[in-house]
């Protein structure tokens, strides 16, 4: 017992005469918290306080360098503490997200549906489902089906119209710390700009993403993302109205993004999100027909996840705002894949469906690979994967388009 | 109700079928909670290739040991690995979901109606309606003999009665021709099965009152106000409740994947259903559009 005893105290700066017999609790958390209380003093509540405060990252550059104590295990020379990293993601217009990882459109409802088993507070955005000037019902069952890593989907946009949307969920969105960006869809210019023009000044709406991949039924069904001009035209209208943070999502069903992309961000964009889903479809069991009560579906998931990357890298070279990636993350691995390429933020989507803890999880891993890597901040492992030069065109045959 | 995401543990699997398989977890969270007719959304281990959890009706509950059973078919890779699954290996389950059957505190007789897997939507519901002493009938339908759902999986109290497509076992026909025997006796009527059943009871239940004359249950002087459609209330008075089986994204009512046409738009199986009553489903669209299951 005795040998015992000596081995606890045997710490140097621990006082060598072991303290008078203490409740449990309170030595254990003394032990926890920080250094015992000097001897003599009484032992009441005070010392416990410092919860290991951080100084804070020094500006961009600098990693400030914490003194290692106070986590679970001893941190290797140039390691920095997670909590001091620096996620903070500029999507510009204002709108800093807390962290980059988003929670992508479609796959998230509004926001509450989760809430019982996600930590809303701690996603970077949240991107609401479409929403369209006047309800819609959507498209017939059944509207879901599993692929190889991946799934099909054709909602078509079911929701209540956004009047309906602001109303229900706008409270509520008010009083979170998370910013909520309205995913807006229409089928002509005049829509877009009419949900728009609802959305401007609602508390709780922290900006728009706005969904170019739907039929310009004034164009003969054409998709609005398919055409650089219709793409422009359709965020020129919006941006006329509107000083909230506007995100473009572009389509990879093109055969050439690039033009897309810098007309959109000439248009006035703040930033780009890439890519929504990839058209496709799939057959019934007995191959009578297709599956899908739509006949098409966008592909999502993991499969998609080589596109978007490529998307994403072509993206990136050609525009100088902020581009969100999306497709098939599922893991700590496809978010740095997507930063290396340029992204600054991403979304997190079908990988919810299975595993609705990923997004937060992957905040708290991001901060750690940081940490571990001694960044004091996400932002150098942004555009590692990008060549030197920007914007190798195509027209070099240095590429391989199918 | 509260869901949540737990990982249940499997105590036993036991495949009571050709090809279908009763697997027993432990899920304690989720086991006191559960409503008949309620689901869990399981997610398969193989995520790489199989990126959807997949919803199961949760069959029976123990709610003194935290035992929960699913009762499902091999169909494709999912339900393959999961009756590869091993006592001991656990499983990630999101759940209870839904809204679960509705019996009416005054309902004394109680009609079950399955066709083939639809069984273990509505096992639970057997143990709910005995429990407060109701009379419980189980018809059920299948192919043949070889499909038949062992007896000894009920509750010696039910009185079970079987109809087989090629008469092996049974009434030689569909389970459906048994209904019209037991619609006078019942106060309530619960299904689950292929759509075209479920079409041709909804079909049967909007006809009974004029057919047999008889009362609704609760029916006070005057009647009062009819119920919200879509609500517990309005379901409870109704005669027949079905519980519809539909392809799942996110089985919480993001996604609005797995919508059926009802008669006042479209409804989430994850959220309004699984159980709705039949007056509120649009069964022409329903079955028109219906293709096979996952």
């Amino acid at each position: 017992m005795k040998a015992k005893k000596r081995v606890v105290t045997s710490g140097k700066e621990r006082p060598v005469e072991k303290p008078k017999r203490r409740p449990t609790t309170r030595t254990i958390r003394s032990a926890l918290v920080g250094p015992k209380p000097a001897k003599g003093s009484r032992p009441g509540p005070p010392q416990v306080a410092a919860p290991a405060v951080v100084p804070p990252v020094a500006a961009l550059g600098g990693p400030a360098l914490v003194p290692p104590p106070a986590g679970p295990r001893a941190r290797r020379p140039g390691e920095l503490d997670p909590a001091a990293v620096d996620l903070r993601a500029d999507l510009g217009r204002g709108l800093v997200l807390a962290n980059p990882v988003l929670v992508a459109s479609g796959t998230f409802g509004y926001g509450v549906e989760y809430a019982d088993v996600v930590d809303i507070g701690r996603l970077g955005a949240i991107c609401c489902k479409g929403t369209t000037l006047n309800p819609r019902l959507g498209n017939p069952p059944p509207r879901v089906t599993e692929t190889p890593a991946g799934m099909l989907n054709s909602i078509g946009l079911q929701n209540p119209g956004v009047d309906a949307v602001l109303e229900r969920y706008a409270p509520l969105w008010a009083g979170w710390s998370t910013p909520v960006l309205v995913n807006v869809a229409g089928e002509s210019i005049e829509e877009y700009v009419g949900v728009v023009r609802r959305l401007e000044g609602v508390p709780g709406v922290a900006g728009i993403e706005l969904n170019i991949s739907c039929p310009n039924v004034g164009k003969g069904g054409l998709q609005f993302a398919i055409d650089a001009e219709a793409a422009a035209a359709v965020t020129r209208a919006v941006r006329r109205v509107t000083e909230l943070p506007l995100i473009v999502k572009l389509s990879p069903n093109v055969a050439d993004v690039r033009p897309i992309a810098t007309a959109i961000a000439a248009a006035g964009a703040d930033a780009l999100s890439a890519i929504n889903t990839l058209s496709g479809m799939a057959l019934r069991p007995d191959r009578t027909g297709p599956f899908l009560g739509n006949t098409y579906g966008g592909l999502s998931g993991p499969a998609i996840k080589p596109v978007a990357l490529r998307i994403v890298y072509e993206v990136t070279q050609v525009v100088d705002i902020p581009v969100i990636a999306i497709g098939g993350i599922t893991g700590l691995d496809d978010v740095l894949d997507f930063l290396a390429v340029g992204a600054v933020a991403v979304q997190v989507g079908t990988a919810i469906f299975a595993d609705p803890g990923l997004p937060v999880r992957l905040v708290d891993e991001l901060r750690r690979q940081c940490a571990v890597d001694g960044h004091g901040s996400y932002r150098p492992l942004i555009g590692t994967a990008l060549p030197r030069r920007p914007g190798a065109p195509s027209a070099r045959g240095a590429e391989y388009r199918p | 109700m509260t869901m949540r995401l737990v990982d249940a543990e499997l105590l036993e699997s036991r495949e009571i079928l050709p090809g279908q398989f009763l697997q027993h977890y432990h899920a304690p969270a989720l086991a006191t909670a559960a409503r008949a007719g309620q689901f869990v959304h399981v997610r398969t281990g193989d995520w790489s290739g199989l990126v959807l959890r997949r919803p199961f009706t949760i069959n029976t509950v123990d709610r003194a040991t935290g035992v929960l059973s699913i009762h499902f078919r091999e169909v494709g890779r999912g339900t393959a690995w999961m009756s590869r699954l091993r006592a001991g290996e656990q499983l990630s389950m999101l759940g209870p979901l839904g809204q679960g059957f509705q019996l009416d505190p005054r309902s004394r007789h109680v009609l079950l109606v399955a066709g083939g897997l639809g069984v273990a939507d509505v096992r639970m519901l057997a143990d709910e309606a005995l429990a407060d002493g109701r009379q419980v009938v189980l018809l059920y339908g299948c192919r043949a003999a070889s499909e038949v759902y062992p007896s000894s999986l009920l509750p010696d109290e039910v009185e079970y009665l079987v109809a087989t497509e090629d008469g092996s076992v049974g009434h030689h026909g569909l389970v459906t021709d048994l209904v019209t025997d037991y619609e006078a006796w019942a106060d309530q009527a619960f299904a689950c099965g292929p759509l075209p059943m479920l079409a041709a009871l909804a079909r049967l239940a909007a006809g009974r009152k004029a057919r047999l004359g008889v009362a609704t249950l609760g029916r006070k002087r005057g009647g009062g106000r009819p119920a919200v459609i879509g609500s517990p209330a309005a379901r409870r008075k109704a005669f027949l409740q079905v519980a519809l089986e539909q392809h799942m994204g996110c089985a919480v009512g993001a996604c609005l994947g797995c919508a059926v046409w009802g008669v006042a738009g479209p409804q989430r199986v994850c959220r309004e259903g699984p159980v709705f009553a039949a007056d509120e489903i649009d069964w022409e669209a329903t079955v028109g559009g219906a293709t096979g299951k996952r």
